[in-house]
């Protein structure tokens, strides 16, 4: 062959015009460097560490694995700052504190803006025997059938669960126990926090929970609520919290054209303005007690509460296609979805 | 006469037993995501979680961010995992297209990245940790390091052209 080298991708190749003593002086140049290379090498070997080039080439494995440690690292890091943050009340919380025009001069345990204990998130979900041996009391009012006959959906396509309310009033607070107990059969909360209703108005101070600041994922329902205002006193009302969106106003002045609160849309179907049972049953216990007795059905608090999520429960399985079928198939909420003519 | 001429690579010769591993993560993140995917499409509540506080299986998989450009994440999941599983079959490991090698660290890598970011929506935006999904997330990684530890122990063999 005349070019050995034909087709082969070396980036250099001598020139085919170099004669012998080009080559010869080339190779002697380049052997003088390699030497010079080496003594240095030898030298900074013992005086100095190792650079990165030679660890790389002594340990390729442990090399090779610095990716998966910054990868470790990231999420070592980002755990750690998550339970760092999570010490400190939840940030709807803190703005429940800051928000009202009393905020420098009450403390915390006055607001009643602080996170829900676990036992009362716990106890929202109450046992389906509890929910069945309750039924639906008389004296709990029914959602009534709003004669629309599509259902409203949220964005993800499943049906949408509107609530509109404020953390003064005191219905508002009765109303919040049964929709969170109903929407637990559905689905999960997380960042729920306690707070009460006003002071200075009836039935003051119930001690309820809040929707302002958690979040709900449901795979059969997509829940709004919304918390127009704190139960801070403001210049004879109380501290914006929360406004509603266009569309949720569009359904308070739809379906609520008195604007009362609470009110509940469930998608379109069912409405609920007002409370659906007196706020006196909560007077004067504590959140723990109330949940407590969630899973008492003779108590008068389970017959409130959990009666009136019963009727909520069947109401949101008319709309979901009776999904899921543990909940609907309960003979309890078929029969209160007959009343509700579903 | 010139040493580049006529040779070619042929496939890493990765440890058996790395290769062994890298399948047995790949089938674990299969057998994983398959769980995540069929609960996803019947009854999402039935995920076998425990739900105390920061662990909820449940909140996670039916966040808002648990589908994306329509696509549920347990579907990608599963769709990442079969690719996985090809890529580290002992018919891949034999294959002698250099581009089989690089999709493997790709693909691999790609999990590793995606580790990142849904660990950071877990913890941050949706405020839950799902025990499966991180039952994934560690194999993701775990089969990240395999793949480079192997690359880094074994390099490209050559052998004369025929």
């Amino acid at each position: 062959m005349s070019n050995p080298n034909t087709g082969s991708s070396r980036p250099a190749r001598p020139s085919k015009n170099t004669n012998a003593k080009t080559n010869k002086n080339t190779k002697s140049a380049a052997t003088a460097r390699r030497a010079a290379r080496s003594r240095a090498s030898t030298r900074s070997t013992a005086t100095a560490a190792p650079p990165p080039a030679r660890f790389r080439s002594r340990h390729p494995v442990i090399a090779a694995l610095v990716p998966v440690g910054l990868v470790v690292a990231a999420v070592a890091t980002m755990v750690v700052i998550k339970a760092s943050g999570s010490s400190n009340p939840p940030a709807a919380a803190s703005s429940h504190l800051t928000t009202g025009a009393g905020a420098g001069s009450t403390d915390a345990a006055d607001t009643g803006a602080t996170a829900l204990s676990p036992d009362v998130v716990a106890a929202l979900t109450v046992p389906t025997a509890t929910l069945n041996a309750v039924g639906s009391p008389a004296s709990d009012a029914l959602p009534t059938k709003s004669g629309s006959s599509s259902i409203l959906k949220g964005a993800d396509g499943k049906p949408l669960i509107t609530y509109i309310g404020a953390e003064y009033c005191p219905f508002c607070a009765a109303e919040r126990w049964s929709l969170a107990v109903a929407l637990s059969r559905f689905g999960t909360f997380t960042n729920l926090s306690g707070t009460h209703s006003s002071d200075s108005d009836v039935y003051p101070d119930t001690q309820t929970l809040s929707f302002y600041g958690s979040s709900y994922a449901s795979p059969y329902v997509d829940f709004q609520a919304v918390e127009e205002a704190t139960n801070q006193p403001v210049g004879g009302s109380y501290a914006t919290l929360q406004t509603p969106t266009a569309a949720q106003s569009a359904l308070l002045a739809k379906y609520d054209p008195t604007g009362s609160i609470p009110f509940l849309d469930i998608a379109n179907r069912y409405i609920i303005s007002g409370a659906s049972y007196s706020p006196q049953v909560l007077q004067g216990l504590s959140r723990s007690q109330i949940a407590a007795q969630l899973k008492d059905p003779s108590s008068a608090v389970a017959q409130a509460i959990d009666g009136t999520a019963n009727d909520i429960t069947a109401a949101i399985v008319a709309v979901t296609g009776n999904q899921p079928t543990s909940v609907s198939s309960s003979a309890t909420i078929a029969a209160i979805a007959q009343k509700l003519g579903a | 006469m010139a040493a580049y001429d006529g040779v070619r690579r042929l496939p890493r010769q990765m440890p058996l037993w790395l290769q062994a591993t890298s399948l047995g993560l790949s089938l674990v993140a299969v057998g994983i995501a398959s769980y995540l995917t069929v609960t996803h499409y019947t009854d999402p509540a039935a995920l076998a979680c425990p739900d105390t506080g920061i662990v909820n299986c449940t909140l996670v998989t039916t966040s808002s961010w648990s589908v994306v450009l329509g696509m549920p994440l347990a579907v990608l999941g599963l769709v990442w995992a079969v690719v996985m599983t090809g890529l580290t079959s002992p018919w891949a490991w034999r294959a002698a297209a250099r581009w089989v090698d690089g999709a493997r660290l790709v693909v691999s890598g790609t999990g590793a990245a995606m580790v990142l970011y849904l660990v950071y929506v877990e913890l941050f935006r949706v405020g839950a940790i799902c025990l499966w999904c991180t039952a994934i997330h560690v194999t993701a990684v775990c089969l990240f390091g395999v793949i480079l530890a192997g690359r880094a122990a074994s390099s490209p063999r050559v052998a004369a052209a025929t």
